[in-house]
């Protein structure tokens, strides 16, 4: 008997040509060993676009990135960036690209400065000195420039390594899990600064964060990714559309009877949530809504608080992360 | 993504300045890279200088401070060479560099003669310091053996430090931190066979068959010919020179290679994350 495989509820939703992509990648196959890392990874991300790629660990998101790098050689699969393929055009291409990622360093020994001369020198940077000290203003570390990298708390070096990587202006830039162990505040000025600094310089961004509300905010399409393989790409609201159902939270005033609102069973699932409070699990919320809220202002409990739960992007992430959807 | 791809050979000075800057920033900022100009070799040569003192006032024993100390001071060259290499390539391993270095635009011909340059500058301040010495000391100066003589003895040992260096360096790439100590011994392990402080002759037999096939034996020789004679002994010295280059050129296209596979293995990430 054969083996039943689950359809996933998402399609593959990729443009296999655009005109307007700076990076194509088609059919990217890597392996270690019995491991299969990617599998046939297909995706376009558009000119001055930020991109976001979802997955859980383990996805591929990583392997995407470094071989996006050359850090790591895919076994297939073609890269087109800048209308040029990768493999042919590696150093051509890294010249006009950067990455900052989270898990790495610069030179420990050497002050904020000197290693931002260096990967300014490495870039073929014109102007260093202006450029650096507006990026080091822009995410507000100025006040770092002379302290060795070593000596720089996670947050400071998280900021460091954002400079490092606008310092060429880059027209592809890949940021890694960049905003990483920030604190809410750090994260929330560094979002803000890298939104500015993006828009100013129509940087393409290539961004993968487990920080789905960060996700949801700077990116403006998304690519879930699940066992090296594209599962969908599209916006934050529409991803968040493949869980419909809506959960609509109403505590009642004390002492109101709630024996006839339990009985609307045929308007929504009803679940119990404490002695004065019902969930209706909405799984047509634009059918289901009015009829709900008609039965329960009828109903004659007075009615002291509400909360309508709509799907997040995290809720969505933890369906793909288990294969449920 | 090809194994040999003519784009590795990129050069651009703009790069190569980047890169000699940052050994230069790690140089002034890191005491070990300036302790290990001086103390070493200076050890050394205060170790084999009182060894020569003694020698020279209890036998007949003529040209001993050439023998000794010339050994000394040129064998310090070659250490410094072959250590610089795996050190500077250890310094991004240490300080989780690798991954932005690599996803550079740095080619490998660039960080090579970035290297080469830095530790070519690095060598000559610690042969100059420890003739110096030598001569303050023990009254001994290294370059009355002749210009070219010293070209020849310099530049075999220099890439000859160099090859073993990437050798090491290659290493590091494969089996990463865990194998680091061999940057600094395996200099250890070549030095007896190389014949630093005595002549080819004076070994077994086996020992010699595998001294010979080393470059840095041939200089040694060498040292003690024109020593001795006046002369340099150009035959061996050239067949060690052209042999030094040719394993110069091997050493690099086997780096190339051990980075292509590094890359297929996914090892440049997981050294960065380890």
């Amino acid at each position: 008997m054969g083996r039943v495989v689950p359809r996933p509820v998402f399609t593959p939703l990729i443009s296999l040509s655009s005109p307007m992509a700076l990076l194509e990648i088609r059919d990217l196959r890597k392996r270690y060993g019995p491991v299969e890392a990617l599998r046939g990874l297909s995706f376009n991300v558009e000119r001055g676009e930020f991109f976001g790629l979802l997955g859980p660990n383990g996805a591929g998101k990583s392997t995407t990135i470094n071989i996006l790098l050359g850090l790591i050689i895919a076994d297939s699969g073609s890269i087109r960036i800048f209308d040029h393929d990768f493999a042919a055009n590696h150093v051509a291409i890294r010249r006009r690209m950067n990455v900052a990622a989270a898990f790495t360093s610069m030179s420990g020994v050497l002050t904020v400065w000197e290693n931002l001369v260096v990967y300014g020198r490495i870039y073929g940077v014109k102007q260093r000195p202006r450029k650096i000290d507006a990026l080091l203003e822009r995410f507000e570390i100025t006040d770092l420039a002379k302290r060795r990298l070593q000596h720089l708390s996670s947050g400071q070096h998280t900021r460091v390594t954002l400079c490092k990587g606008f310092l060429n202006d880059p027209e592809l830039l890949l940021l890694d899990e960049c905003t990483l162990g920030l604190d809410p505040d750090i994260a929330e000025k560094t979002r803000r600064a890298l939104q500015a600094v993006q828009q100013e310089r129509k940087t393409t961004v290539l961004f993968t964060s487990h920080n789905m509300n960060e996700v949801e905010e700077l990116c403006g399409r998304i690519a879930f990714v699940r066992q090296g393989q594209i599962l969908r790409v599209d916006t934050a609201a529409h991803i968040k559309r493949l869980i419909p159902h809506q959960v609509v939270e109403v505590t009642f005033q004390a002492g109101s009877d709630l024996t006839p609102i339990r009985q609307l069973q045929g308007i929504a699932r009803i679940e119990p949530n404490g002695d004065q409070s019902l969930r209706f699990v909405l799984d047509e919320p634009t059918r289901q809504l009015d009829p709900l809220l008609r039965h329960l202002t009828q109903s004659g409990n007075p009615i002291v608080d509400i909360h309508v739960s709509r799907p997040t992007l995290e809720d969505v992430f933890i369906k793909v992360a288990r294969g449920e959807l | 993504m090809r194994f040999v791809n003519s784009q590795d050979y990129g050069f651009s000075t703009m790069t190569i300045g980047g890169l000699v800057y940052k050994f230069t920033c790690l140089c002034y900022r890191s005491l070990d890279r300036v302790f290990d100009i001086v103390y070493w070799p200076v050890i050394s040569l205060l170790l084999w200088g009182f060894t020569s003192v003694f020698i020279a006032s209890t036998s007949s024993f003529s040209g001993v401070m050439e023998f000794f100390l010339g050994g000394a001071v040129l064998w310090s060259l070659f250490w410094r060479a072959q250590t610089d290499v795996g050190t500077f390539i250890l310094e991004d391993f240490w300080s989780r560099n690798v991954y932005n270095l690599f996803a550079s635009p740095v080619t490998l011909i660039e960080l090579f003669v970035a290297i080469g340059l830095i530790g070519l500058i690095r060598c000559i301040l610690s042969f100059l310091f420890l003739n110096f010495l030598a001569w303050v000391l023990y009254a001994f100066n290294i370059l009355d053996i002749g210009g070219t003589a010293i070209a020849v003895f310099t530049s075999v040992l220099l890439l000859f430090g160099w090859v073993i260096g990437i050798l090491i360096a290659v290493l590091i790439f494969r089996y990463g931190l865990r194998i680091q100590v061999l940057a600094w011994s395996v200099g250890f392990i070549i030095q007896p066979f190389s014949c630093v402080f005595y002549p080819l002759d004076s070994m077994p037999g086996w020992v010699q068959g595998i001294a010979v096939t080393l470059p840095s034996t041939h200089v040694f020789e060498g040292l003690r010919y024109a020593v001795a004679t006046g002369e340099l002994a150009w035959p061996p010295l050239l067949l060690s020179f052209g042999l030094t280059a040719v394993l110069f050129i091997l050493s690099i296209a086997y780096f190339q290679y051990a980075l292509y596979q590094a890359k297929k293995l996914g090892l440049l990430t997981r050294f960065e994350m380890a």
